[in-house]
Formats: C-alpha cells, sequence, structure tokens
C-alpha cells in the first residue's frame, strides 16, 4: 500500500475529503477487501489514540480553576500595541513578494516601511544582501533558536526545482519570509509582517505568517526536513539537486 | 468569571490530555498545563474573538513544549528515556489502572512516535481538530501536517498490530 493511498483513504476516515471523493473511497472499499481493512485500520488508530488519552478531571485543575478565577481582565489599554500592530500588519499581508522582484532596479531597505523600527533588510535585485541574516540562513538551525538579534530560521524544503528554501524571521526588524538558494545567495520570495511581537507568547522562531505558510505550500517540493537532514543540508552547503533527480525520501 | 476565563477553564481537561501526549511523565505534564495557564492569562489581550481558544491555547502549549525542547538541546542535558515500569510506579496519579492493556499499548506507542507525528496524531487523532487547525496550531503547511499524520498512523497501525492490539 502506497503512501498516497493511505493518505487518501485516510483522509476518508477524518472526515477531510468532499462527498464526491468520499464516495468513490467507499466504492473502491465495498468493491475491495484489502481496502476496506485498511481503512477498517486507520479507523481504529482514531479509537485506539482516543482511549489511550482520555479527558479526565483531575485533582489539580481545581487549583487551575481558581488561579485562572483570580486573573485580571487586561485593561484595554494594555492590549493596544498589540491591537495597533495588527491593525496595521493584518496576517495575510505581505510587505513584498517575489512578482515583484524585476521592479527593483537598485537596492531597497525595508526597515523604513516597517514603522521606523531600527533594523531593516537589504534587497537588491531580489537577492538578500543582509549580511546577518544570510550568515543565519547559511548556518543556522532551527534547533538553534534565534540569534542575539532575533533572527531564525523556521521550516526547510526543496522548491520544484531542487532548491533549498528557507523560512525565517528576523524579530528586530518585524518581518518573516521565505528565501531560496539561488546562485551563491539567496533570493526572497516573500517577506511579511510578524504577527505582533510585544506579546509574551511569542517564542522565537516557533511560528511562521500565513501569508508566508501560502507562499510555501505553493513552492514546496516533497516535505520540510526534520533536524538531521537539515543539518546535513547545511553541511552539504546548500547544493541544488540537478533536475530528473528523484526525489530523496 | 468572563467568557475567557470560564472557556479556559472548561478547557483543563483537554489541556491536559494534550499535555500527556507531549510530555509521557505525569510531573512535566502538569509543569506544562501550569506554564500554559499562565502564560495564556498573561497574553489575554492578544487572543481575538471569533478566534477557537482551544487551538489558541494549544499553540501557546505548543510554543511552550517547542522552546523547552530547545533549551534542552541548547543545554546539551542529556534526557534519558525511562522505562515504561519506573515511569508508571513513579506516576501512581495517573490513574493507568483505569486504562485496558490495549489503551496502554496505544499510548506508549503514541509516545515512541518522533515528535513531529506525535503532535499531529494529538491534535488529529485526540483532540479532534480539522486538518487545517492542527496545521495552523503546528504552524506548518497543510501538506506537512498530513504527511505526518499519515506516517505517525503507520507506525501505529504496524506496533499496534505487533502487539496483537485489535482495537
Amino acid at each position: 500500500m502506497t503512501r498516497l493511498d493511505d493518505e487518501i483513504l485516510m483522509r476518508r476516515v477524518d472526515g477531510e475529503l468532499g462527498p464526491t471523493e468520499a464516495a468513490a473511497v467507499d466504492a473502491a472499499a465495498e468493491a475491495d477487501p484489502t481496502i476496506a481493512a485498511r481503512i477498517a485500520a486507520l479507523r481504529r488508530t482514531r479509537t485506539a489514540a482516543a482511549g489511550a488519552f482520555p479527558a479526565a478531571t483531575d485533582a489539580r485543575d481545581r487549583d487551575l480553576a481558581r488561579m485562572i478565577a483570580a486573573s485580571r481582565r487586561p485593561s484595554p489599554f494594555e492590549g493596544i500595541g498589540g491591537a495597533l500592530a495588527e491593525a496595521f500588519a493584518p496576517r495575510r499581508a505581505v510587505i513584498w513578494g517575489g512578482l515583484a522582484t524585476a521592479a527593483f532596479v537598485g537596492g531597497l531597505a525595508l526597515g523604513p516601511l516597517l514603522g521606523g523600527r531600527s533594523e531593516g533588510l537589504r534587497v537588491e535585485g531580489g537577492a538578500l544582501a543582509d549580511a546577518g541574516l544570510v550568515r543565519v540562513l547559511d548556518t543556522r538551525l532551527n534547533a538553534d533558536g534565534a540569534d542575539g538579534a532575533g533572527r531564525s530560521v523556521g521550516l526547510t524544503f526543496r522548491d520544484g526545482e531542487g532548491r533549498w528554501c528557507r523560512t525565517f524571521q528576523a524579530a528586530e526588524a518585524g518581518v518573516a519570509g521565505l528565501a531560496c538558494r539561488r546562485d551563491d545567495g539567496w533570493a526572497m520570495q516573500v517577506l511579511a509582517p510578524m504577527a505582533p511581537s510585544s506579546g509574551d507568547i511569542r517564542m522565537a522562531g516557533s511560528d511562521t505568517p500565513e501569508a508566508v505558510l501560502d507562499v510555501v505550500d505553493a513552492t514546496i517540493a516533497g516535505e520540510t526536513l526534520g533536524a538531521a537532514d537539515e543539518a546535513q543540508a547545511r553541511n552539504g552547503g546548500w547544493r541544488q539537486r540537478s533536475a530528473g533527480v528523484s526525489r530523496q525520501p | 468569571m468572563d467568557e475567557f476565563q470560564t472557556g479556559l477553564v472548561d478547557l483543563l481537561p483537554r489541556l491536559r490530555r494534550f499535555a500527556r501526549v507531549l510530555r509521557p511523565h505525569d510531573a512535566d505534564a502538569q509543569d506544562l498545563v501550569q506554564q500554559t495557564v499562565e502564560r495564556a492569562l498573561a497574553s489575554r489581550s492578544k487572543f481575538r474573538d471569533g478566534t477557537r481558544l482551544d487551538s489558541w491555547t494549544f499553540t501557546v502549549m505548543r510554543r511552550i513544549a517547542i522552546d523547552e525542547g530547545r533549551s534542552i538541546l541548547r543545554w546539551g542535558r542529556v534526557v534519558a528515556a525511562e522505562d515504561d515500569a519506573t515511569v508508571r510506579v513513579a506516576d501512581p496519579s495517573q490513574a493507568d489502572e483505569n486504562l485496558r492493556a490495549d489503551a496502554l499499548a496505544a499510548r506508549d506507542a503514541i509516545h515512541a512516535l518522533p515528535d513531529d507525528q506525535r503532535h499531529a496524531v494529538a491534535l488529529v487523532l485526540v483532540e479532534g481538530l480539522s486538518y487545517a487547525e492542527a496545521a495552523k496550531v503546528l504552524g506548518v503547511p497543510a501538506g506537512t501536517l498530513t504527511s505526518r499524520l499519515v506516517r505517525g498512523r503507520q507506525s501505529l497501525i504496524q506496533t499496534l498490530a505487533e502487539q496483537g492490539v485489535t482495537g
């Protein structure tokens, strides 16, 4: 049974298929006992997982409930910085998209666009010219977290042409983006504002704006790398895989 | 209590359940729940009406868990996997006796999955989130979530079959 088969069957079990596709899977299962058995096995993982972790009440929840009840509602002004930032930086907004590359003849410092934050990112002709961020993309691993300037990498994967792409965050500039390897540098694919960063729930590099994820979805071939493969790709100098070679598993 | 507070209290059993998938040891899971509640309260001004409180709070918990994982890596601490017997003796409060042998086998099999797959399994199979919601909580593309879920499930099917668990 291939992974693709399992994926479709799994989507059927989880109610993630449209009615037409679901009916097609059901018809196939009716005609083929192997498929029916596989569906049953996948369905069992759902019941097994739910049975393994029942949602039980716990005596310690009472203390937590007291703590929650005693908490203060924040004043309307406490959240205003975040609310303003969100109003001016909607999650799907894109500061800079790859299609605009041709429009940039000279250099572009993105700092002034970002509400006067001190540090900008330099992009020249679509290539990333910010030495600090280039270094982070060249050398840093996801597990390293952020460097001293709040720069970190998120997902690493190959595009359809076998080039390496990495998402990143640059906290001081207030942006997150996706850059793909081109020649000896990194070409910016998309740049978007990070969600409001004043808050305490932000952790270095642990989330990526939806606008960037959308471009990742459109760019990715295969899957994002785990920690070991990521280190191997870095140590290999981010070499492009030649066209026509089959994908790594 | 206002709606946010009531919602958070109602979520406690699910938060504890998610924490138990992320952290096999009861004391660690409890720490994670506590930190998540504290951070959710401190960050409530960032919660927007119309957002699902469960997804939002799971995201908070996942970030804390990831950050802890990073600091463990950074400090080079070695976390030795204790054997199951030790864990159970050390965690009498975990109400294991109420779980059937099959459920225990399933729990061990889920804990044995790589983190990425375990998180996907926890959100979709245990917490019942849609693929799109789970992908959002984990901050990964939808396709990545799906392939992690497939691989996690394939391992579970194999492990449970080897142990003769029929569900």
